[in-house]
């Protein structure tokens, strides 16, 4: 047992500042396709609720092929397609396919969250004179937000463990980097370990800055 | 001031409305009665353009209205509604409340806004709750508010669809208060209402609907006291006045 600690020890001691740069990878990785998921769920959500049967398929269509198929499927063929039509690295191929994937999730959130709102909201807002557009963007979008953002906290805790996916296609998040020192240093079960604590470690930190997050709307409510 | 003419209304195979004619002066209090499902609140709905008609015209201060083609949130901007649930903005002050119309809509200057928004809370007693979100007041406080909000727009009409249904009892009067401080003040309104005191007390014309037509259009001494419409007087024995 004490072996076990001394090679764990070992091996967190010689690969932490390799692992704190992957991190930083990771957290990047994580934050584009999180920014990138969001601005794509508004967009599909709320031509979801749409009138138009056309916007309305389009949504549709997206949310199913994203939802019907693994990531690591969309990263290989975003990745491939993509690089063959214009010059991407991996880094921002990764990140968009993640984002791209997320968005199809965070447009079921956004809807739910927007047809949860009461319709009296809405007649409200209609009534005073404001136009459909002012209703949604005044009205009934910010309070579907906040009832959107504990679904969406743990859609962007899915993205961040998620990520580690883009190592397929070769980027050194802390994933991919987990597999190169494993591969060198043939010990795989610490090295294993170390990574999971490292994700698990920005679990943490990323669900303790949305709970705050939580309650501080709910202060100011 | 508004007028309504052959208004037809129905939901798939339920028609609510079956031809309501109905012409509102400026400045008088009209109050809607009938059981439930008479067609009262679409009728109202109808006026600003909540519900769209199947059939008839709706004339507003000499305008006729194309509800398919004119810009119905400008209408709307000048026919104000109170709900029974009061439909307060939650993620907004009592303030914010009061201003967002006139901010939005009529892009009026804010401080012009906040001033004659704190003049119109003050109106209906509540410029010390300027600064409260709304989970934080009475139900009767609430539809005063709301009320507030709805005068901000200067409406040259205010719906109000059973602005007292859902309070308690113990709050109903303070909202009645404003109410008739309004009419005295010679707002133009149309109350679908079941506080039968109010209707005889402030309104200046009482209509019944039943199965959605008009039955009954009369001042209230008449339509309380000398009413012979077989339909209004079982209505009148059934409710408490």
């Amino acid at each position: 047992m004490p072996e076990f600690f001394l090679t764990f020890y070992d091996v967190f001691k010689s690969t932490y500042k390799g692992f704190l740069q992957a991190g930083l990878l990771t957290i990047e990785i994580t934050a584009i396709a999180i920014v990138i998921g969001t601005v794509l769920g508004i967009i599909f959500a709320l031509m979801k609720i749409s009138h138009s049967k056309i916007l309305q398929t389009i949504s549709n269509i997206y949310i199913t092929l994203i939802r019907g198929t693994p990531l690591i499927v969309q990263i290989m063929f975003l990745y491939f397609g993509i690089t063959s039509i214009i010059v991407l690295d991996n880094f921002w191929a990764g990140a968009i396919a993640l984002g791209i994937h997320n968005g199809a999730y965070i447009a079921e959130i956004f809807r739910g969250s927007i047809q949860g709102i009461d319709k009296g909201q809405r007649e409200a807002s209609l009534a005073l004179g404001m136009n459909s557009s002012l209703t949604m963007r005044r009205i009934v979008f910010p309070q579907a937000l906040r009832r959107a953002i504990p679904p969406l906290g743990n859609q962007f805790i899915i993205t961040l463990k998620d990520s580690s996916l883009v190592y397929v296609i070769g980027v050194s998040e802390l994933f991919g980097l987990a597999n190169r020192v494993a591969a060198s240093n043939f010990k795989q079960f610490e090295t294993f370990l170390v990574v999971g604590l490292y994700y698990l470690i920005l679990v943490l930190i990323f669900s303790a800055l949305l709970k705050w997050y939580e309650n501080k709307l709910d202060v100011d409510k | 001031m508004i007028k309504a003419e052959n208004i037809h209304k129905s939901f798939g195979d339920l028609n609510v409305l079956n031809g309501i004619d109905l012409e509102v002066r400026r400045g008088e209090v009209v109050v809607l009665i009938g059981v439930s499902g008479s067609g009262k609140s679409t009728f109202l709905r109808c006026l600003n353009f909540l519900e769209l008609t199947n059939e008839g015209v709706i004339t507003i201060d000499g305008k006729q209205v194309n509800q398919k083609k004119d810009n119905l949130a400008k209408i709307r901007a000048e026919v104000g509604m109170v709900f029974q649930h009061f439909n307060l903005f939650p993620h907004k002050t009592v303030l914010e409340n009061v201003m967002e119309a006139p901010l939005m809509v009529k892009k009026m200057d804010k401080a012009q806004v906040k001033k004659m928004a704190l003049e119109i809370l003050q109106k209906v007693g509540l410029s010390e709750k300027a600064e409260v979100y709304p989970n934080k007041l009475s139900g009767g406080q609430k539809q005063r508010v709301a009320i507030a909000r709805a005068l901000a727009m200067q409406p040259k009409v205010l719906l109000f669809d059973e602005p007292t249904s859902a309070l308690d009892p113990e709050l109903v009067g303070e909202v009645l208060q404003v109410m008739q401080n309004l009419a005295e003040e010679g707002m133009t309104m149309i109350v679908v209402t079941h506080e039968m005191k109010f209707a005889k007390n402030v309104a200046d014309r009482v209509i019944m609907l039943d199965e959605g037509v008009i039955i009954e259009d009369s001042d209230p001494d008449t339509f309380f006291n000398r009413s012979t419409n077989t339909r209004t007087l079982q209505f009148l024995e059934m409710v408490d006045v």
